[in-house]
């Protein structure tokens, strides 16, 4: 065709798109890539962790020979009060972790994105409705929350993830509201109607692009956040059941054996550390990445 | 098909704020023909913009409110179009560029994007053909077609107005509403925009609107200029008849208080005082408190446009007298 020969050449002179250019200063940050690293390992894990263990013989079964197993090449992390390894029980219990995290955040992103942005983009009675409402739920703590959800739901993942998904998505409305408010009065926008778009074009194709960043950096710290938030609820009781190996419910059923057995709290403990530590390095760098003014 | 492009018959529009009512526009009269470029000149907060928004249909409501008055394009009233044939008419019949190319453009989309997006909206034909045709705009308007991939923030000031243009141009709009359009550049880009600007117009055989402040870019490339003070038109007329026999007191001050090039080192008249708040217009002719010719009648009774001989009128009571004659013209 006569076309191809002039757009390969006219591509070698393509410029750099701002998610290059994201990613480009991304990589220049040693703590985000560390964080990356790690966030991706762990999510490989929590995916093999089911091909690895059988959920009832190696996970929940009971081993009588081997209870209070200290650290050893057999158990790289000791065995629990049960006689259950550890080390399968973190991996296995990462998938907890991750799709509460993930979902939660997921879920609030989509319901606080849809309110944020017609709070933003209409004001008014709309804007009034929404951040009102929402300003009643910062009111109240998320625990109380939560404990509510999950006394009427049961102690299931799922109403875990619910009750976190309620407070990432108010976070996120009030995030996507400002931003929107923001992007609302530029020039482009008023350009983009003068040339005949619809308003929900303008919104999708122009407002909410230019409100991604805030958005993406909120996401990682939100679901860092909330892994902590989930294991916070199982360690009081009210999130994932035992002997379901979420990380925060170890945490709890270790603890009367701290003295005699470190190990049942400290692994669950760094397991959780660790991930939320990597996903805010992850936000810290993308946040960085993001903001052209702070461009060296 | 009417003889005019476009007729604004009364228009008013007001802004219906908290703290009172902006009268931004009060019963503005002006049409412009087909092919000809009109200048739309007066200081800031006249309603320049208000109007080439009102075109459009697009004055932000809340709290703008167009209160009455018709807008014919093409013969069809825009005020009592529906949504539907508002959006088609946007962009397609009509089209605006914006003051600042700095934030005309969406940071995050490419040019060429932001070009075939008004070719896909208005004219059916696939997201290829419509980036090709964004292409061979690019090119029209000076920037080479390979950097129709290249994001707003690579390029300079002048380059990006272009851009703004080629979006313009892009679906052939009869008519192009220009506010201010080189005000945001130096002056060496502002003349080569200029000289762009006016030649696609001449070659497309498009009308524009051409809102400035700037008498020296209407001197330069409009046929019919309106000068605007307070949201009314206080003179119009072809360029020669405004230029050269100015009428109103308002476009005299303005006149003097231009430098001129014949007579360096001459002292500039400036026109005293403010332009009144639009919240608290006077009861008469709105320019009355800040003019040297003004007497008490012109206080109590706002001026009517008058015919002044060919295309020109003047909304100016003085002439009542049939002596009365500006400073500027009994010079000679």
């Amino acid at each position: 065709m006569e076309n191809t020969n002039k757009t390969g050449n006219i591509r070698q002179f393509k410029g750099r798109s701002l998610g290059q250019e994201t990613w480009r200063r991304l990589l220049k940050n040693r703590g985000a890539v560390v964080g990356m690293i790690f966030m991706v390992l762990l999510v490989i894990v929590a995916i093999l962790a089911e091909f690895i263990y059988n959920y009832d013989t190696d996970i929940v079964a009971q081993n009588s020979k081997a209870i209070f197993a200290s650290p050893s090449a057999a158990h790289i992390f000791g065995t629990d009060q049960f006689g259950r390894d550890i080390f399968a029980r973190i991996l296995y219990g990462a998938r907890y972790s991750l799709l509460i995290g993930v979902g939660s955040v997921a879920f609030g992103l989509v319901v606080g994105m849809i309110l944020g942005a017609l709070a933003g983009f209409y004001g008014g009675v709309i804007d009034n409705l929404v951040m009102r409402a929402n300003d009643i739920l910062y009111a109240i703590p998320n625990i109380m929350i939560a404990v509510v959800i999950v006394s009427l739901l049961g102690t299931t993942p799922f109403s875990l993830l619910l009750a976190l998904s309620i407070s990432a998505a108010s976070s996120f409305a009030r995030i996507v509201r400002a931003a929107v408010m923001q992007i609302r009065g530029q020039e482009y926008i008023e350009s983009a109607y003068a040339m005949g778009l619809p308003t929900w074009k303008v919104i999708l194709k122009h407002i909410i692009p230019n409100c991604l960043s805030p958005i993406i950096v909120q996401v990682t710290l939100a679901i860092g956040s909330n892994i902590i938030a989930a294991s916070s609820l199982s360690f009081l009781g009210v999130g994932v059941a035992p002997p379901m190996p979420e990380w925060g419910a170890m945490l709890s059923d270790g603890r009367p054996y701290i003295r005699s057995a470190p190990w049942l709290c400290i692994f669950p403990g760094l397991a959780i550390m660790v991930t939320v530590l990597a996903l805010n390095l992850m936000g810290d760098g993308l946040r960085d990445a993001l903001d052209p003014k702070l461009k060296k | 098909m009417s003889e005019n492009i476009l007729e604004v018959r009364d228009l008013v529009v007001h802004f219906e704020t908290d703290d009172g009512v902006v009268k931004a526009i009060n019963g503005l009269n002006f049409s412009i023909g087909r092919e000809k470029t009109l200048g739309l000149v007066g200081e800031t907060g006249a309603g320049k913009t208000t109007t080439a928004l009102s075109i459009l249909n697009l004055v932000p409501n809340p709290p703008g409110k167009i209160k009455s008055g018709s807008i014919l394009l093409d013969g069809r009233d825009v005020l009592q179009m529906s949504d539907k044939e508002l959006e088609q008419m946007r962009g397609n019949d009509v089209a605006m560029i914006f003051q600042d190319p700095m934030t005309a453009l969406n940071p995050v989309m490419t040019v060429g994007d932001q070009i075939a997006e008004s070719i896909q909206l208005h004219q059916f034909v696939s997201p290829k053909d419509a980036f090709e045709k964004a292409k061979e705009m690019l090119q029209m308007v000076g920037i080479a077609e390979s950097r129709a991939y290249d994001y707003p923030h690579q390029f300079s000031g002048g380059m990006r107005q272009r851009v703004v243009i080629a979006i313009a141009l892009a679906c052939e709009p009869k008519l192009l509403l220009s506010d201010e359009p080189t005000t945001a550049l130096d002056v060496t880009i502002q003349a080569q925009v200029l000289e762009l600007m006016k030649e696609l117009i001449r070659k497309r055989h498009m009308s524009m609107l051409l809102i400035t402040h700037d008498l020296g870019v209407v001197a330069e490339s409009c046929d019919d200029v309106a000068v605007m003070y307070a949201g009314k038109i206080v003179e119009i007329g072809s360029a020669d008849e405004v230029f050269n026999q100015t009428r109103h007191p308002y476009t005299e001050g303005l006149f003097n208080s231009l430098p001129n090039l014949r007579e360096r080192g001459e002292e500039l008249i400036p026109i005293k005082g403010l332009m009144p708040d639009p919240m608290n217009l006077p009861e008469g002719c709105s320019f009355a408190p800040r003019c040297p010719y003004a007497t008490e009648a012109c206080e109590k009774q706002p001026p009517e446009l008058r015919h002044m001989g060919g295309t020109h009128y003047v909304a100016c009571d003085a002439y009542n007298d049939p002596d009365f004659c500006l400073r500027r013209n009994s010079h000679g």
